[in-house]
């Protein structure tokens, strides 16, 4: 085995996301071009896959131990569903975890998800770059914490 | 060296986790899935100072694990396989923890991790810790984050880790060199692509699996695999050719059976994880060597030219090459024969 690249400064991991889709809502176009996009980026990336339950989400994010949990909702439900989310991290003492939200979400609903920690809430027509750098900048937030940086 | 204490800017960097490695550690040994998560992304960012503490601290466990390597072409099943197959041991009482590799963009040095979802709700339901790992271009990288994962997954107390590769280059013969037992998986019509396989993995597999038996010409893909078995020497293990469908959880039993029972062969020639222990016996040196020569060494040699022990002061003008090279040689020549 090479030793390849040196190692004696330390190398961190690139940002790691969880996308998901935690409720009822066949729309999945564009959570795909989002993975696509924060591949590119240089991010490394799951997604949840169709229907999966908060519960379900939460525990993908801690066993994977992403920096951000990408959530997109287009059937209307985020307000209660999104919530679900953040409350359930909150119950389970999870802090450093980003919550970034986006899909239809009138303007109205933004400040009631942003209270909760749900920042983004980018609906269509959003340019990728300002979806990338926004998930970067709450990545790189969510690892600070993991580092005990706050 | 044990008490040895971290740099101060490394404990910032890590803070949190440096005031809770304890509670991390029993955490691992309780398997306690976010304490296992958090370990491996210890031993995941290239820290080396970081993963030896957490390494150390984790140290050896009670549980020897059998490590499984499942590999082969994209596409062929092996994600689905493994969730069937890790549900299928739990049903049987044998505790297992998953690792699944995918490949990064050698450009963007993103990842579409994409092996989880295939898998997910079998591991749900069966309650098995899985983790997915980027391979950053990397093979030394990669290998030093799987061997630490595997002795996270260990000491967690389970009794089979399975681990899936991208199924290609050389960074994946690097993994199936922790393995204890390699499993090929293949399918029906894969005709030509049978011959590129041949060449390398074909050579180190312990059991070969059919997948997608429901798909046409599977009873001949089987027959073409024996054969190639067939002509095998007889005096060791007998490779096992083993049909496996995802729609049918019973056709897993014939895999389960045949990765025991290399496992009990393995064991009654002791040479279970031997390969392992050496790869993380390899890594550990690596490291020591690397820490050595960049900190212990470096300032041995500075004090050894400055005090004029080593080439003198005199070489001032001297390129700075040749003065490093001169004193490492020197150094070398004294202490190594
Ligand atoms: C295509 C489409 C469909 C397709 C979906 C195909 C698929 N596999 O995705 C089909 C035909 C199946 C469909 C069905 C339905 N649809 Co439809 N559909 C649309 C449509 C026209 C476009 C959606 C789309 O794919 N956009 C392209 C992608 C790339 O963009 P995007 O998803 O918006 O994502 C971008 C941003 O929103 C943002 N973003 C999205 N998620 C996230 C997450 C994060 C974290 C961030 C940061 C950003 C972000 O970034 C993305 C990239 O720029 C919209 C109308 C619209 N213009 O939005 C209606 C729409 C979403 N559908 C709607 C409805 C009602 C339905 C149906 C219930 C029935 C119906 N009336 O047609 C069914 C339900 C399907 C189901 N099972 O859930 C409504 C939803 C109303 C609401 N929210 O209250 C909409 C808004 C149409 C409308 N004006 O009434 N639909
Ligand atoms: N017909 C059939 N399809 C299967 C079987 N196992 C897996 N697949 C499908 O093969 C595709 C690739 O599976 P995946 O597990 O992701 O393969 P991997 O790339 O080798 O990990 C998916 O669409 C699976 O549903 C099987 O036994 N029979
Ligand atoms: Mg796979």
């Amino acid at each position: 085995m090479a030793a390849g690249k040196n190692q004696s400064s330390s190398k961190q991991r690139p940002p790691k996301i969880l996308l998901a889709k935690p409720g009822i809502d066949g729309h999945d176009r564009g959570v795909l071009v989002l993975a696509r996009a924060f591949r590119d980026a240089g991010m490394e990336v799951l997604y949840a896959g169709l229907l999966p339950t908060p519960e379900e989400v939460i525990d993908t994010a801690v066993n994977e131990d992403v920096d951000v949990i990408a959530m997109s909702l287009l059937n209307g439900a985020h307000l209660t569903v999104f919530k679900r989310v953040a409350d359930l991290m909150k119950e389970r003492g999870i802090d450093d975890i980003a919550l970034v939200g986006g899909g239809t979400i009138p303007e109205e609903d933004k400040p009631a998800l942003e209270a909760l920690g749900i920042t983004g809430n980018y609906g269509p027509g959003t340019p990728l770059s300002t979806i990338i750098e926004h998930v970067r900048k709450r990545a790189a937030e969510a690892r600070e914490k993991k580092m005990g940086q706050d | 060296m044990s008490g040895k204490e971290l740099p101060k800017q490394e404990k910032r960097r890590w803070g949190r986790i440096e005031t809770n490695i304890a509670d991390l550690v029993s955490g691992v040994k309780e398997n306690k899935f976010s304490s296992i998560a958090r370990a491996i992304s210890m031993v995941e960012d290239e820290d080396p100072l970081l993963r030896k503490d957490i390494l150390r601290k984790i140290g050896t466990s009670a549980t020897k694990a059998h490590v499984i390597g499942i590999t082969g072409p994209p596409g062929i099943g092996k994600s689905t396989l493994i969730g069937n197959l890790s549900s299928g041991m739990m049903a049987r009482g044998i505790t297992n923890g998953v690792l699944a590799i995918d490949a990064s963009s050698p450009f963007t040095g993103g990842s579409l991790l994409g092996n989880r979802i295939r898998m997910q709700d079998k591991l749900r339901e069966s309650h098995v810790f899985m983790r997915s790992l980027a391979n950053r271009g990397e093979k030394g990288g990669l290998s030093r984050s799987a061997i630490g994962a595997v002795r996270i997954l260990e000491s967690a107390g389970n009794q089979e880790i399975i681990i899936e590769t991208v199924g290609a280059g050389q960074a994946d013969l690097d993994i199936m060199n922790l393995a204890d037992t390699i499993v090929l998986v293949l399918a029906p019509g894969l005709g030509d692509e049978i011959q590129a396989i041949k060449a390398g993995i074909m050579e180190i597999s312990h059991i070969f699996v059919i997948n997608k038996m429901d798909r046409e010409g599977a009873y001949f893909a089987m027959k073409d695999i024996e054969d190639i078995v067939s002509m095998d020497d007889h005096s060791g293990w007998k490779r096992p050719v083993v049909g496996t469908t995802s729609n049918d959880n019973d056709s897993y039993n014939g895999l389960i059976d045949a990765i025991l029972s290399h496992r009990k062969y393995l064991e009654m020639s002791n040479s279970l994880s031997v390969k392992r222990r050496y790869m993380e016996l390899e890594t550990a040196l690596e490291d020591e060597i690397n820490e050595t020569i960049t900190s212990k060494l470096k300032k041995k040699l500075l004090e050894e030219y400055v005090s004029g022990k080593g080439m003198g002061h005199d070489r001032l003008d001297d390129d700075p090459f040749s003065i490093a090279e001169d004193l490492l040689k020197n150094f070398l020549e004294y202490s190594i024969e």
